[in-house]
Protein backbone atom coordinates (compact mmCIF):
# COMPACT_ATOMS: atom_id res chain seq x y z
CA UNK A 1 0.00 0.00 0.00
CA UNK A 2 1.20 3.49 -0.90
CA UNK A 3 -0.02 6.44 1.14
CA UNK A 4 0.49 10.20 0.97
CA UNK A 5 -0.08 12.19 4.15
CA UNK A 6 -0.15 15.98 4.16
CA UNK A 7 -1.51 18.84 6.24
CA UNK A 8 -0.39 21.74 8.38
CA UNK A 9 2.70 21.88 10.57
CA UNK A 10 2.60 20.17 14.02
CA UNK A 11 -0.85 18.72 13.32
CA UNK A 12 0.17 15.09 13.81
CA UNK A 13 1.25 14.02 10.32
CA UNK A 14 4.39 12.21 11.44
CA UNK A 15 2.63 10.54 14.35
CA UNK A 16 -0.07 9.13 12.09
CA UNK A 17 2.48 8.24 9.41
CA UNK A 18 4.48 6.24 11.98
CA UNK A 19 1.42 4.40 13.25
CA UNK A 20 0.21 3.70 9.74
CA UNK A 21 3.61 2.43 8.56
CA UNK A 22 3.85 0.18 11.60
CA UNK A 23 0.34 -1.19 11.02
CA UNK A 24 1.13 -1.81 7.35
CA UNK A 25 4.40 -3.60 8.04
CA UNK A 26 2.92 -6.21 10.36
CA UNK A 27 5.97 -8.16 11.44
CA UNK A 28 8.01 -7.19 8.37
CA UNK A 29 10.90 -4.73 8.24
CA UNK A 30 10.12 -1.10 8.95
CA UNK A 31 12.26 1.78 7.74
CA UNK A 32 12.31 5.48 8.46
CA UNK A 33 13.84 7.53 5.65
CA UNK A 34 15.21 10.65 7.30
CA UNK A 35 15.56 13.42 4.72
CA UNK A 36 16.70 16.37 6.77
CA UNK A 37 20.23 17.62 6.10
CA UNK A 38 20.95 19.50 9.34
CA UNK A 39 22.49 22.94 8.96
CA UNK A 40 22.39 24.29 12.50
CA UNK A 41 21.77 23.46 16.16
CA UNK A 42 18.04 23.97 15.81
CA UNK A 43 17.99 21.19 13.19
CA UNK A 44 20.10 18.94 15.41
CA UNK A 45 17.64 19.41 18.26
CA UNK A 46 14.70 18.77 15.94
CA UNK A 47 16.30 15.55 14.72
CA UNK A 48 17.08 14.42 18.28
CA UNK A 49 13.43 14.99 19.18
CA UNK A 50 12.25 12.99 16.16
CA UNK A 51 14.62 10.13 17.02
CA UNK A 52 13.33 10.10 20.62
CA UNK A 53 9.75 10.04 19.36
CA UNK A 54 10.49 7.03 17.16
CA UNK A 55 12.09 5.07 19.97
CA UNK A 56 10.51 1.70 20.53
CA UNK A 57 8.51 1.79 17.29
CA UNK A 58 10.86 -0.65 15.54
CA UNK A 59 12.05 1.66 12.79
CA UNK A 60 15.45 1.27 11.22
CA UNK A 61 16.60 4.74 10.19
CA UNK A 62 18.02 5.37 6.73
CA UNK A 63 19.63 8.78 6.33
CA UNK A 64 18.84 9.94 2.84
CA UNK A 65 18.81 13.69 2.17
CA UNK A 66 19.02 13.21 -1.63
CA UNK A 67 18.78 10.45 -4.26
CA UNK A 68 15.85 8.47 -2.90
CA UNK A 69 16.45 5.54 -5.23
CA UNK A 70 19.57 4.67 -3.22
CA UNK A 71 17.21 3.46 -0.46
CA UNK A 72 16.32 0.48 -2.65
CA UNK A 73 19.69 -0.99 -1.77
CA UNK A 74 19.66 0.08 1.86
CA UNK A 75 16.45 -1.65 2.93
CA UNK A 76 14.60 -4.83 2.03
CA UNK A 77 11.92 -4.44 -0.67
CA UNK A 78 9.36 -6.42 1.37
CA UNK A 79 9.58 -3.71 4.02
CA UNK A 80 7.47 -0.65 4.65
CA UNK A 81 9.22 2.72 4.27
CA UNK A 82 8.21 5.95 5.92
CA UNK A 83 9.58 8.97 4.08
CA UNK A 84 9.49 12.17 6.11
CA UNK A 85 9.32 14.46 4.19
CA UNK A 86 9.04 15.44 0.52
CA UNK A 87 9.38 19.03 1.71
CA UNK A 88 12.94 18.47 2.94
CA UNK A 89 13.82 16.08 0.11
CA UNK A 90 12.79 18.62 -2.54
CA UNK A 91 14.69 21.43 -0.79
CA UNK A 92 17.85 19.28 -0.74
CA UNK A 93 17.42 18.27 -4.38
CA UNK A 94 16.50 21.73 -5.63
CA UNK A 95 18.96 23.94 -3.75
CA UNK A 96 22.63 22.94 -3.73
CA UNK A 97 25.15 24.08 -1.15
CA UNK A 98 27.04 25.97 -3.86
CA UNK A 99 23.97 28.15 -4.37
CA UNK A 100 22.84 26.64 -7.65
CA UNK A 101 19.19 25.76 -8.27
CA UNK A 102 17.91 22.73 -10.12
CA UNK A 103 14.82 24.00 -11.93
CA UNK A 104 13.84 20.50 -13.05
CA UNK A 105 13.87 19.05 -9.52
CA UNK A 106 10.06 18.72 -9.30
CA UNK A 107 9.69 16.34 -12.26
CA UNK A 108 12.82 14.41 -11.30
CA UNK A 109 11.93 13.92 -7.63
CA UNK A 110 8.32 13.01 -8.45
CA UNK A 111 9.55 10.40 -10.93
CA UNK A 112 12.15 9.01 -8.50
CA UNK A 113 9.56 8.77 -5.72
CA UNK A 114 7.13 6.95 -7.97
CA UNK A 115 9.88 4.60 -9.12
CA UNK A 116 11.01 3.93 -5.55
CA UNK A 117 7.42 3.35 -4.40
CA UNK A 118 6.95 0.75 -7.13
CA UNK A 119 10.02 -1.16 -5.88
CA UNK A 120 8.84 -1.66 -2.29
CA UNK A 121 5.95 -3.37 -0.52
CA UNK A 122 4.68 -0.32 1.30
CA UNK A 123 5.45 3.36 1.56
CA UNK A 124 4.06 6.26 3.57
CA UNK A 125 5.15 9.68 2.35
CA UNK A 126 4.73 12.82 4.43
CA UNK A 127 4.36 16.24 2.79
CA UNK A 128 3.33 19.71 3.95
CA UNK A 129 0.42 21.90 2.90
CA UNK A 130 2.00 25.29 2.27
CA UNK A 131 -0.54 26.65 -0.19
CA UNK A 132 -3.23 28.50 1.70
CA UNK A 133 -2.16 32.01 2.61
CA UNK A 134 -2.28 35.53 1.20
CA UNK A 135 1.47 36.17 1.23
CA UNK A 136 3.52 37.21 -1.76
CA UNK A 137 6.66 35.10 -2.00
CA UNK A 138 9.97 35.63 -3.77
CA UNK A 139 10.27 34.07 -7.21
CA UNK A 140 12.42 31.24 -5.91
CA UNK A 141 10.10 30.41 -2.99
CA UNK A 142 7.19 30.51 -5.41
CA UNK A 143 9.02 28.02 -7.66
CA UNK A 144 9.63 25.79 -4.66
CA UNK A 145 5.90 25.84 -3.75
CA UNK A 146 4.92 25.03 -7.35
CA UNK A 147 7.44 22.18 -7.34
CA UNK A 148 6.26 20.68 -4.06
CA UNK A 149 2.62 20.91 -5.20
CA UNK A 150 3.61 19.13 -8.42
CA UNK A 151 5.13 16.26 -6.42
CA UNK A 152 2.09 16.11 -4.10
CA UNK A 153 -0.30 15.87 -7.04
CA UNK A 154 1.83 13.28 -8.84
CA UNK A 155 1.95 11.06 -5.74
CA UNK A 156 -1.75 11.61 -4.97
CA UNK A 157 -2.57 10.42 -8.46
CA UNK A 158 -0.52 7.23 -8.38
CA UNK A 159 -0.78 6.25 -4.69
CA UNK A 160 -3.57 4.14 -3.15
CA UNK A 161 -4.55 6.54 -0.41
CA UNK A 162 -4.25 10.25 0.40
CA UNK A 163 -4.87 11.54 3.92
CA UNK A 164 -4.93 15.07 5.25
CA UNK A 165 -4.13 15.42 8.93
CA UNK A 166 -5.83 18.32 10.70
CA UNK A 167 -5.61 18.82 14.48
CA UNK A 168 -4.47 15.24 14.83
CA UNK A 169 -7.51 13.94 12.92
CA UNK A 170 -7.42 12.20 9.56
CA UNK A 171 -9.45 13.36 6.56
CA UNK A 172 -9.40 10.69 3.87
CA UNK A 173 -9.24 12.16 0.34
CA UNK A 174 -8.52 8.94 -1.55
CA UNK A 175 -8.68 5.24 -0.79
CA UNK A 176 -9.88 4.08 2.58
CA UNK A 177 -8.50 3.99 6.07
CA UNK A 178 -6.67 0.84 6.96
CA UNK A 179 -8.90 -1.74 8.68
CA UNK A 180 -8.63 -1.36 12.43
CA UNK A 181 -6.14 1.48 12.22
CA UNK A 182 -8.50 4.14 10.96
CA UNK A 183 -11.26 3.59 13.45
CA UNK A 184 -8.95 3.78 16.38
CA UNK A 185 -7.15 6.83 15.05
CA UNK A 186 -10.35 8.72 14.27
CA UNK A 187 -11.42 8.23 17.82
CA UNK A 188 -7.91 8.66 19.10
CA UNK A 189 -8.26 9.93 22.58
CA UNK A 190 -4.64 10.16 23.49
CA UNK A 191 -2.83 11.44 20.47
CA UNK A 192 0.77 11.59 21.63
CA UNK A 193 1.48 14.59 19.43
CA UNK A 194 -1.28 16.55 21.10
CA UNK A 195 -0.17 15.19 24.44
CA UNK A 196 2.37 17.94 24.78
CA UNK A 197 5.49 16.19 23.51
CA UNK A 198 6.16 18.82 20.87
CA UNK B 1 -23.62 28.61 -9.34
CA UNK B 2 -20.84 26.27 -8.29
CA UNK B 3 -17.69 26.96 -6.30
CA UNK B 4 -14.24 25.45 -6.29
CA UNK B 5 -11.84 26.38 -3.49
CA UNK B 6 -8.35 25.15 -2.73
CA UNK B 7 -4.77 26.16 -2.01
CA UNK B 8 -2.38 27.36 -4.69
CA UNK B 9 -1.28 24.82 -7.33
CA UNK B 10 -3.67 22.11 -6.13
CA UNK B 11 -5.18 21.46 -9.57
CA UNK B 12 -8.41 23.48 -9.25
CA UNK B 13 -8.64 24.52 -12.90
CA UNK B 14 -7.73 21.09 -14.21
CA UNK B 15 -10.50 19.59 -12.09
CA UNK B 16 -12.98 22.28 -13.24
CA UNK B 17 -12.20 21.61 -16.90
CA UNK B 18 -12.82 17.93 -16.43
CA UNK B 19 -15.96 18.07 -14.29
CA UNK B 20 -17.74 20.90 -16.09
CA UNK B 21 -16.34 20.26 -19.56
CA UNK B 22 -14.90 23.78 -19.82
CA UNK B 23 -12.79 25.00 -22.71
CA UNK B 24 -10.56 28.10 -22.80
CA UNK B 25 -13.43 30.21 -24.21
CA UNK B 26 -15.50 29.58 -21.07
CA UNK B 27 -12.85 30.81 -18.66
CA UNK B 28 -12.09 34.36 -17.55
CA UNK B 29 -8.82 34.81 -15.67
CA UNK B 30 -9.57 37.58 -13.16
CA UNK B 31 -7.12 40.37 -12.42
CA UNK B 32 -6.95 43.12 -9.85
CA UNK B 33 -6.21 45.57 -12.68
CA UNK B 34 -9.08 45.12 -15.12
CA UNK B 35 -12.78 44.32 -15.27
CA UNK B 36 -13.50 40.62 -15.82
CA UNK B 37 -15.29 39.45 -18.96
CA UNK B 38 -18.63 38.57 -17.40
CA UNK B 39 -19.86 36.88 -20.58
CA UNK B 40 -17.75 33.89 -19.47
CA UNK B 41 -19.34 31.23 -17.30
CA UNK B 42 -16.19 30.51 -15.25
CA UNK B 43 -14.39 33.16 -13.23
CA UNK B 44 -10.93 31.86 -12.33
CA UNK B 45 -8.90 33.45 -9.50
CA UNK B 46 -12.01 35.23 -8.32
CA UNK B 47 -10.02 36.45 -5.29
CA UNK B 48 -8.31 38.86 -7.72
CA UNK B 49 -11.73 40.15 -8.75
CA UNK B 50 -12.45 40.80 -5.06
CA UNK B 51 -9.24 42.86 -4.89
CA UNK B 52 -10.39 44.88 -7.93
CA UNK B 53 -13.77 45.55 -6.27
CA UNK B 54 -12.04 46.55 -3.06
CA UNK B 55 -9.84 49.07 -4.89
CA UNK B 56 -12.95 50.54 -6.52
CA UNK B 57 -15.02 50.52 -3.33
CA UNK B 58 -17.57 48.06 -4.72
CA UNK B 59 -19.28 44.98 -3.34
CA UNK B 60 -18.19 41.91 -5.33
CA UNK B 61 -21.45 40.08 -4.58
CA UNK B 62 -23.53 42.96 -6.03
CA UNK B 63 -21.17 43.22 -8.99
CA UNK B 64 -21.89 39.58 -9.83
CA UNK B 65 -25.69 39.77 -9.44
CA UNK B 66 -26.37 39.92 -13.20
CA UNK B 67 -23.65 37.38 -13.98
CA UNK B 68 -25.29 35.00 -11.53
CA UNK B 69 -28.69 35.35 -13.27
CA UNK B 70 -27.21 34.91 -16.74
CA UNK B 71 -25.07 31.92 -15.79
CA UNK B 72 -27.20 29.56 -13.74
CA UNK B 73 -24.43 26.96 -13.96
CA UNK B 74 -21.66 29.50 -13.52
CA UNK B 75 -18.46 28.56 -11.76
CA UNK B 76 -16.27 30.56 -9.38
CA UNK B 77 -12.76 29.29 -8.68
CA UNK B 78 -11.04 30.82 -5.68
CA UNK B 79 -7.59 30.30 -4.18
CA UNK B 80 -7.56 29.55 -0.48
CA UNK B 81 -5.67 32.56 0.89
CA UNK B 82 -7.10 32.29 4.38
CA UNK B 83 -4.78 30.14 6.49
CA UNK B 84 -1.57 32.14 6.84
CA UNK B 85 -0.46 34.57 9.51
CA UNK B 86 -2.41 37.85 9.52
CA UNK B 87 -0.70 39.91 6.78
CA UNK B 88 1.17 42.98 8.02
CA UNK B 89 0.25 44.89 4.87
CA UNK B 90 -3.10 46.61 5.42
CA UNK B 91 -4.44 46.15 1.90
CA UNK B 92 -3.56 42.45 1.86
CA UNK B 93 -5.19 42.06 5.25
CA UNK B 94 -8.43 43.72 4.17
CA UNK B 95 -8.40 41.83 0.87
CA UNK B 96 -8.11 38.51 2.67
CA UNK B 97 -11.07 39.37 4.89
CA UNK B 98 -13.15 40.70 1.99
CA UNK B 99 -12.47 37.49 0.04
CA UNK B 100 -13.46 35.39 3.04
CA UNK B 101 -16.76 37.25 3.40
CA UNK B 102 -17.37 37.06 -0.34
CA UNK B 103 -16.75 33.32 -0.43
CA UNK B 104 -19.05 32.74 2.53
CA UNK B 105 -21.79 34.57 0.63
CA UNK B 106 -21.01 32.65 -2.57
CA UNK B 107 -21.07 29.32 -0.73
CA UNK B 108 -24.53 30.08 0.66
CA UNK B 109 -25.76 30.84 -2.87
CA UNK B 110 -23.99 27.94 -4.53
CA UNK B 111 -25.43 24.55 -5.43
CA UNK B 112 -22.10 22.89 -4.86
CA UNK B 113 -18.82 23.72 -3.14
CA UNK B 114 -15.78 21.57 -3.81
CA UNK B 115 -12.39 21.82 -2.16
CA UNK B 116 -9.35 20.54 -4.06
CA UNK B 117 -6.49 18.94 -2.11
CA UNK B 118 -3.48 17.50 -3.98
CA UNK B 119 -5.64 17.35 -7.13
CA UNK B 120 -8.41 15.43 -5.35
CA UNK B 121 -11.94 16.81 -4.87
CA UNK B 122 -13.62 16.99 -1.47
CA UNK B 123 -17.32 17.77 -1.48
CA UNK B 124 -18.07 20.49 1.08
CA UNK B 125 -21.61 21.29 -0.10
Amino acid sequence: MKVLISGGVKNGKTYHAQRLAKALSGKGPLYYIATMAPVDREDDERIARHIAEREGWGFETIECPTDIMSCVYRGRPEGVFLLDSTTALLANEMFSKDGSVDHSAAERVAEELRAFASCVEGIVVVSDSIYSDAQTYSELTQEYRISLAYIDRALAKSFDAVYEVCCGKIICHKGSLLEGYGKESLENKENKVQGGKV
Amino acid sequence: MNLIIGGAYQGKLEYARERFGLSDEDICLCSEDRQPDLSKSCLYHVEQFVMLCMKNGRDPALELADWQKEHKDGLLICEDIFCGVVPTDRQTRLWREATGRFMSWAAREAESVTRIFCGLPQKIK
